[in-house]
Parts: C-alpha cells; sequence; structure tokens
C-alpha cells in the first residue's frame, strides 16, 4: 500500500532540546493512527508539523497529493493546509450559534450560502444535535462542545483529521460518548485521521494503527492487538500498563522454546535468545487461566501452584493477587471469581499458554 | 439657583427652535469625532492586534508607548500638533493649522493609543489556541485575526466608545490646534467644548448649558447604542422580530 501520509527523518527542536526524532511512520490512506505517549513526549508538535501549523528543524513529508514538505509553495502549503483539518484537547469553540461554528471553515472557503446551510444542517443531524443549532455555542456542555468542532472539521470532509486528545478534558461517562460519536463519524466518512492521546486504552478500539511514540521517539508501530501483546521493550510494556512485567533468565532454548526462570520458577515460552540471557517477561492478567483442583490436562505448558494474596474488584473483574513463587497479577470475570470463591489465601495452579508469555 | 433654572429653560428652547448656531456646532462635533475615531479605529485595532499576536523585536517598547498614550493630556497632544503644523513647523507647508483637519489629527492622536491599549488587552486574555483552531479550519493569517477580534467584539466596543468618549469630551487640543473659529473668511473649527469655555467666558450661561446637555446628551445616547451593540441586543432586535413574524405566519398557515 502506498502511503497516504509518510514522514521520513523528522527532527524537530525547540528552545535547544530535541523534542521530535522520528526517522519514519507512514499513515495509509483511510486508516486511523493512533499516536500514543506520556504527556511532552512530543505527540502533540507531530500534529502541528503535520497540519502545516509549525514548521520542524527538518523532515520530508510527502502528502497524499505528492506534494513534498519541502518545496511547497505558498498556494500548495494553502490547498493542503485547506484539506485538513484539528480538534484540540479543550473544545475551542467560537462565540457564535452551534450552526456558526459548524459553518466557519466551509464559509472560508467561499461555499454558497445554501450550500454551507445544507451541509452544516446535515452535519447536525448526523452529530443528533439538530436541536442545538441555535443555541449559543459556549452554553454547550464540554462534551457537547467536542461534539461540536467534531463537526465543524468533519463538515468540511477533510482529507485528513488530525485529533490532539480530544477526550482529555472530558469525564469519563462523557469521554465514552464522544469516543462513540468520533469512532462513528471518521469510519462513516471514511475519513484518514491521526489521534493522539497519553491513554492508550482510548484508542483501542477506534485505531487500526497503534504508534507509540516516547521523548520523541517513535518506539513501536503496529496493530493495537499486536503492539499489546508484543510490545517491543519494557519501556512500551510499562507504558502500556503491562501488570505482570517480570525479570528473567533463559535457561535453555531449543527450537524457539524456551525455558524461562523467574525467581527460581521455569516457565514455558516462546523465545528465540540463548541460554544466560537476561530477558523481560510480559504475562497479560487476561491470559492466566485460575483452576481450582491441581493441574488437569490441559495443553498449557505451564501449570504453577500459587496461593491468592488479595482480590479486589475493578468494574465487572475481578484483579486476583498471586504468588506463584514471584507475584502475578491474573484478571478474571466476577462471576467466576465469586462461583469459585476466590479469596486471600486460597491455593489454587495458575495455567498459562506457553503462547501467552511474551519474553523479550 | 435662579441664574441656573434660566439657563436650564434657555437651554432647552435652544435646543427645540434647533436654534442654527447650537446645531451647526453640533453637527460639526460629530463629524470631527466621528471621522477621528474612525481612524483611531482603523489605526488603533491593527496596532493592538499586531502586539498582541506577534512577537517582534521592540515589542515592548511599542506596548509601553501605547500603554502612556493612554493618558496623554490633551494639551499636550494639542501643543505637539501645533509646533508641527504651525507655519515654521516641519508640515507648516500644508496649512492646516487651524483647520477641521487640524483637529481630527489631533483627537486621532488621543484615540488611537486608547483604542489599540484595550484592543492588547482583550486579545491578549483569549485563549492563544483560537487563532491555531482557526487556522486549523483553513483560515489564513489575517482571517485568523479577524476571527480572534470578532470573539472579542465587546471588549473592542468598549475601545471604541472609549475612544470616541475622550475625544468628544476633550477641549485643550481642539482649542489649541482648531482656534475655534467661525468666521466666513475662515475654516469652522468650533467643537462643542471650545463653544462651551467660549460662551462661558463671555457671560453667555444659557447657550453653554444648552451646548453642554447637548454634549451629555450625545454622549449617553451614542454610548447607551453601542452598548446595546456590544450585548447583543441590538443586533438581536431585527432577528426576533423575523422570528416572530414567522412564526406568526406559521401559525396562519395552520390555521
Amino acid at each position: 500500500m502506498t502511503a497516504f501520509i509518510s514522514i521520513e527523518g523528522l527532527r524537530h527542536f525547540y528552545e535547544g532540546r530535541q523534542v521530535l526524532d522520528i526517522d519514519s511512520l507512514a499513515i495509509g490512506e483511510g486508516e486511523i493512527l493512533a499516536v500514543v505517549g506520556p504527556n511532552g513526549s512530543g505527540k502533540s508538535t507531530l500534529l502541528r508539523i503535520i497540519n502545516l501549523l509549525e514548521k520542524p528543524s527538518s523532515a520530508e513529508i510527502t502528502y497524499w497529493n505528492g506534494k513534498k514538505l519541502t518545496g511547497l509553495d505558498r498556494g500548495e502549503r494553502k490547498e493542503l493546509a485547506g484539506q485538513m483539518a484539528m480538534i484540540f484537547q479543550e473544545p475551542i469553540l467560537f462565540k457564535r450559534s452551534v450552526k456558526a461554528n459548524i459553518s466557519y471553515g466551509l464559509k472560508i472557503r467561499g461555499v454558497a450560502r445554501h450550500e454551507v446551510d445544507r451541509r452544516a444542517s446535515q452535519m447536525l443531524e448526523r452529530l443528533d444535535m439538530s436541536d442545538f443549532a441555535s443555541r449559543e455555542a459556549l452554553t454547550l456542555s464540554g462534551g457537547e462542545a467536542q461534539k461540536v468542532t467534531l463537526g465543524r472539521a468533519m463538515v468540511l470532509e477533510p482529507r485528513l483529521l488530525l485529533m490532539d486528545e480530544p477526550l482529555a478534558s472530558l469525564d469519563t461517562p462523557t469521554r465514552k460518548l464522544v469516543r462513540r460519536d468520533i469512532a462513528r463519524l471518521v469510519k462513516d466518512m471514511g475519513v484518514t485521521a491521526v489521534y493522539v492521546s497519553h491513554d492508550y486504552q482510548e484508542v483501542l478500539e477506534i485505531a487500526d494503527k497503534l504508534a507509540i511514540i516516547f521523548a520523541g521517539k517513535v518506539l513501536q508501530v503496529g496493530k493495537p492487538s499486536e503492539v499489546f501483546s508484543r510490545p517491543a521493550s519494557d519501556v512500551v510494556a510499562e507504558f502500556l500498563g503491562a501488570e505482570n512485567l517480570l525479570d528473567g533468565e533463559v535457561a535453555d532454548c531449543t527450537e524457539g522454546l524456551a525455558r524461562v526462570r523467574i525467581q527460581g520458577v521455569e516457565l514455558q515460552a516462546p523465545c528465540e535468545m540463548p541460554a544466560g540471557s537476561t530477558v523481560k517477561v510480559l504475562i497479560h492478567p487476561e491470559d492466566i487461566l485460575i483452576m481450582m483442583d491441581g493441574p488437569e490436562k490441559s495443553s498449557a505448558r505451564n501449570s504453577l501452584p500459587a496461593q491468592i494474596t488479595g482480590v479486589s474488584i475493578i468494574g465487572a473483574l475481578a484483579k486476583i493477587g498471586l504468588d506463584c513463587g514471584f507475584p502475578l497479577i491474573a484478571y478474571v470475570t466476577l462471576a467466576s471469581s465469586e462461583e469459585l470463591m476466590l479469596e486471600a489465601g486460597k491455593k489454587i495452579t495458575a495455567v498459562i499458554k506457553a503462547t501467552s508469555i511474551h519474553v523479550m | 439657583m435662579g441664574d441656573i433654572w434660566n439657563g436650564l429653560v434657555q437651554a432647552f428652547k435652544l435646543i427645540i427652535h434647533l436654534d442654527p448656531y447650537v446645531m451647526k456646532i453640533t453637527l460639526f462635533t460629530l463629524f470631527v469625532c466621528g471621522i477621528a475615531t474612525f481612524f483611531g479605529m482603523l489605526l488603533g485595532i491593527p496596532l493592538g492586534s499586531a502586539l498582541a499576536v506577534y512577537r517582534f523585536r521592540g515589542r515592548r517598547l511599542l506596548i509601553t508607548l501605547v500603554n502612556a498614550g493612554m493618558g496623554l493630556p490633551p494639551v499636550v497632544v494639542g501643543l505637539f500638533v501645533y509646533l508641527f503644523l504651525k507655519r515654521r513647523g516641519p508640515l507648516g507647508f500644508l496649512n492646516w493649522l487651524y483647520t477641521p483637519t487640524a483637529i481630527i489629527i489631533a483627537e486621532i492622536v488621543l484615540a488611537m493609543p486608547l483604542i489599540a491599549g484595550i484592543t492588547l488587552a482583550a486579545l491578549q486574555n483569549q485563549n492563544p489556541k483560537i487563532r491555531l483552531q482557526a487556522k486549523s479550519l483553513g483560515a489564513g493569517e489575517v482571517r485568523s485575526i479577524i476571527t480572534l477580534l470578532r470573539e472579542t467584539r465587546i471588549s473592542l466596543i468598549a475601545a471604541v466608545i472609549a475612544g470616541f468618549g475622550a475625544i468628544i469630551s476633550e477641549v485643550g487640543a481642539a482649542m489649541m490646534v482648531g482656534g475655534n473659529l467661525t468666521l466666513n473668511s475662515q475654516p469652522y473649527t468650533r467643537t462643542l467644548t471650545t463653544a462651551i469655555v467660549l460662551e462661558v467666558s463671555k457671560g453667555e450661561s444659557e447657550t453653554a448649558i444648552a451646548l453642554g446637555i447637548i454634549l451629555l446628551a450625545i454622549t449617553v445616547l451614542l454610548v447607551w447604542l453601542m452598548t446595546l451593540l456590544q450585548q447583543g441586543s441590538l443586533l438581536n432586535y431585527p432577528t426576533r422580530i423575523a422570528r416572530s413574524l414567522v412564526s406568526r405566519r406559521k401559525k396562519e398557515e395552520a390555521a
């Protein structure tokens, strides 16, 4: 697939400090790329550079029309900028009616008045906000306001939509609703989008591709599920909130299956590293099965006798703390936790498939 | 007390009978101050905007000058404009001294920094991301600033009110560079304030009071209109009327 946008050798300095150092990053047409990283990792700057609002110290960006960032003339710059729209963390609305806000970009583009009116009304309908048309925009709640900024951007039918932490200023229930609207609208309209966030959970459902960015560098790019289950490094794993990130040592390794020793306990996992290597071991808490009556025969390579150290409830899940020679966290549904009467002190067996263990 | 009462009665008579002398002064004052406020806006709003939006060398110095300009004593402004325009002054060849043009120039110098200063303060109070948001939706440099100004219109109207109020009520500069002239052979340069000073010194308190009332009334009326504009109700009247007409027609159609 030829890239819709490709970024090569992006270096950017701000007040003598390097804030971006990206060798290459590409976005395919119709793709939603989530750029996730902690605050201050350069995500917003990246968006502003793509959006031509800021000039990078050096970079080559090739846009969808084949135009390159270095060598854009005024007209081309304006044309490209006109095909992009951006929404920000705080919903920035203009002091006018909701409909006038939605119409803003269309009016700038010199679209005929009745056409502006038609498209703005249509967008309000899509957002399920027709009743808000004549409301003064500054009287809207945070969630409504962010929906309007989304509509104001999408009504332009941009080739590229840039979103800079669009949910960060909202409360949790509102966040869900607005996220749903964003996902729906962006996917329905088939718009290519870059979504920047500090919270990977926010983007899991929306993103086709996930880029983890740290201190200006892209550490990993891939499908969210891939990145999540196979982080490229412990930094990525830790950032993704990995509960079970353990230090281990490869005892031996044959035909891609290794025995990895963690605090004296051995686990079998796929691995290509030679014996004696120190490694990080990642086990997702959802991938740990809890069994009550000893290890029955199963295809799982790892059965560890363990004792429950604590149970805490997170929504519909129970988070089970285990001691199996090393501390481990497992997630089970609240229902099965109650059925099995899991509680601190109880002895169980933790079963982990070798393929659920990620060694890096 | 009797004098004041008599004065008031006479003043109302002058106003009600549209006394030509009083009317001419009033219209002239409105003309001069209107043009000066207009040019004050034309220069002051872009200057204030530029100072608020851009960072450049000398910006701080300019801001200091603008802020100082907001409190300029009219007499001193009059003096400087006089020195420039007098026959042997650098601009003496223009022959503008003791003409309406001279008054207008002096009033622009007074109004412009007020308007620029208030514009600057108002724009700096706005969220700097407004302009970024406008640009990201396709606005160019100028358009993004116009959008920002629109967000600040309440303060902008306040700036214009302040500018107009300052120059319609000042007497020092208008007197010094205008000369308070009414003779047919000379340009007419008598404003409400300069006339009041003259009438009082002649002992004609009725005329002075009439002019004073007019000055007050104009100021209050214009400030009131601008306040309506500022608070949005003036602009809302036509839409409200239109809306009620539409809804009435709909009801009639339904009936």
